[in-house]
């Protein structure tokens, strides 16, 4: 069984960022930390897990971004996984779900997986749409948030219960090769191991060009990014931590919280 | 005849026998669009029994509801409904087609997309309008910013994030109409073996006063002990948690607030070292005072917070437990 691993460097959640002028992209200010999409984590580990678990099974793992991203290659195939493929982008910046979409079904069609999997969502973009939009292109069935699997190899299925409204799952049956983008939670995700990230720094990922794969035409317009409006005018609460204390306190007494 | 895409088509979900709030929801953005750009609105329903919503659907609204009913769809399925959406929207001539930023249109929006040829925007939660064209708002980086963007083809699949919009208070004059068709389209790449219910709700959390919420930024699992310190001071609390939280196994699953976990109103919703990505939000945002506390000043939760205290917490709770003492 083949299993292609997707996943996303993100800028983390924490690293200060503004608007940049042109209002294009953000732009990172002080010692930014990147690191692997926090639902990413959970994909790696999954198709780990099943290499474990069934024989013969291969894991490769694939990222789109800039050259900076192979940090999270390097971390993937630290947790276990077999090869690493990372579709170069010239800088950081907004790609279109459906062109990264496009790039990952061209790169995935010829190499017949079995299983892809992908992470709800990434935590910069928050689309979700890349995962559902490969099965599309590749004429895969796909099922997202899935909080559960068991892969079936011999019958070529695989069982998965995805969330639903209000902590409800719904189970299914799924016919081989699928997508599947997975909740958090789903696993445990293992630390890579020394000797896995040995491996890793010495057997570097394979480059590929975007430009070998179609460009398609943009479905929608990125125009701008921007601070969202404030929702409720909040007090911000001024000074050291025991003034800051004291009128919070005040607040909620008078409020007769406390 | 060639057909003019002239519609807005909300796809319609059920709760039970009646409308859930989402697709009334849709309906206010769909107004939205319809007061920049004149097109019709429609409701398309999918599923098996759905002529009971579809008609209180089409009394509540005064408007067209198309509902196709499908024996395949006893059982819900994704696969059969994207092919029961292919055959049957080309034919009530979307320009949008509305969904709820919910797991099941976020399983189809995306899908859909693709097949219909059409742009997809997710989880939008604002309309704007300059010189007559439109722009979606979608939130990114955690509710840090937010994205516009512009449909660029001729059919743009929209999904709303829940809560974002209001479901419209209108006199409906109208009786509406209700267009029943059947399909017997079924996927064979997939079957729907059944629902597995929730684990209880935790009933503390429907309950109570005053809830406080512990997200990522509390930074270790020893620090829950002085949020449960801090919910103690408080009549009538609960201690709750954001995903990220459940997920580490630092807190029940039942005790989650968001989108795939309970949606609370409590009087007063301390949120502790919580980011307020929409996802946690959406769960929350209809308390009565929201009271903030996070070392990121950036964080998206002082958007909707009434009280916003930018520090740390092992230093800020102890202090204002120690205020809480000396009484």
């Amino acid at each position: 069984m083949k299993i292609l691993a997707c996943v996303k460097q993100v800028l983390d959640s924490e690293s200060v960022f503004r608007i940049r002028e042109d209002s294009d992209w953000i732009e990172t200010e002080g010692d930014p930390r990147y690191g692997m999409n926090h639902p990413d984590e959970f994909v790696v580990e999954e198709a780990v897990a099943l290499k474990e678990a069934h024989r013969e099974v291969t894991v490769d793992v694939l990222t789109v971004g800039p050259h900076s991203a192979s940090q999270v290659l390097e971390r993937a195939v630290g947790m276990g996984a077999d090869r690493a493929y990372h579709i170069l982008t010239r800088e950081e910046g907004y790609l279109a779900p459906f062109t990264v979409s496009s790039w990952i079904a061209g790169f995935a069609e010829t190499r017949n997986y079995d299983l892809i999997l992908c992470g709800i969502m990434a935590e910069d973009d928050m689309q979700g749409q890349v995962g559902p939009m490969l099965a599309e292109h590749l004429g895969y069935p796909c099922a997202t948030s899935v909080v559960r699997e068991t892969c079936r190899p011999e019958t070529e299925t695989i069982r998965v219960e995805r969330e639903i409204e209000g902590g409800r799952r719904e189970l299914l049956e799924i016919a081989l090769p699928a997508v599947l983008t997975l909740q958090t939670g789903i696993n445990r995700p293992r630390y890579p191991s020394l000797s896995n990230l040995l491996r890793a720094k010495k057997e570097k990922p394979e480059l590929l060009d975007p430009a070998r794969f179609p460009m398609p035409e943009d479905r929608e317009q990125f125009l701008r990014a921007a601070l969202p409006p404030a929702v409720r005018r909040g007090v911000v609460l001024e000074g050291d931590t025991e003034q800051k204390a004291r009128e919070l306190h005040g607040i909620l007494k008078e409020m007769a919280f406390l | 005849m060639k057909k003019t895409r002239d519609a807005v088509v909300i796809i319609a979900e059920a709760q039970g026998d009646e409308t859930a709030p989402i697709t009334l929801e849709l309906l206010a953005l769909a107004r939205e669009i319809q007061l920049a750009q004149p097109c019709k609105i429609r409701f398309l329903m999918v599923g098996h029994g759905t002529e009971a919503t579809a008609r209180d659907l089409a009394r509540r609204t005064g408007r067209e509801v198309v509902a196709v009913e499908a024996e395949t769809l006893r059982d819900y399925n994704t696969e059969t409904c994207l092919e029961i959406l292919q055959e049957h929207l080309p034919g009530l001539s979307p320009r949008f087609v509305l969904m709820g930023q919910t797991p099941r249109g976020m399983d189809l929006a995306p899908r859909l997309a693709v097949r219909l040829g059409a742009g997809c925007i997710t989880g939008v939660d604002a309309l704007c309008v300059e010189e007559g064209e439109l722009r979606f708002s979608r939130t990114a980086f955690g509710g840090k910013i937010s994205l516009q963007m512009a449909p660029a083809r001729s059919i743009t699949v929209v999904t709303a994030t829940p809560g974002a919009f209001t479901a419209p208070q209108e006199s409906v004059s109208s009786q509406g109409t209700v267009r029943l068709v059947s399909s017997a389209r079924r996927s064979a790449r997939s079957r729907t073996l059944g629902i597995i219910e929730a684990p209880r709700q935790e009933r503390g959390l429907s309950e109570a006063d005053v809830i406080v919420a512990a997200g990522r930024g509390i930074g270790t699992r020893e620090n829950l002990a002085l949020i449960e310190r801090l919910a103690s001071v408080f009549p009538r609390s609960a201690v709750a948690a954001s995903r990220p939280l459940c997920d580490q196994g630092w807190m029940d699953y039942p005790r989650q607030v968001g989108l795939t976990g309970a949606t609370v109103s409590p009087k007063l919703y301390f949120a502790c070292g919580i980011s307020g990505a929409v996802q946690h939000a959406v769960g929350m945002q209809g308390s009565g005072f929201i009271v903030a506390v996070s070392r990121d000043p950036h964080a998206a939760i002082f958007r909707i917070a009434d009280v916003c205290v930018v520090d740390d917490l092992e230093a800020f709770i102890p202090a204002f437990l120690a205020l809480c003492r000396e009484e």
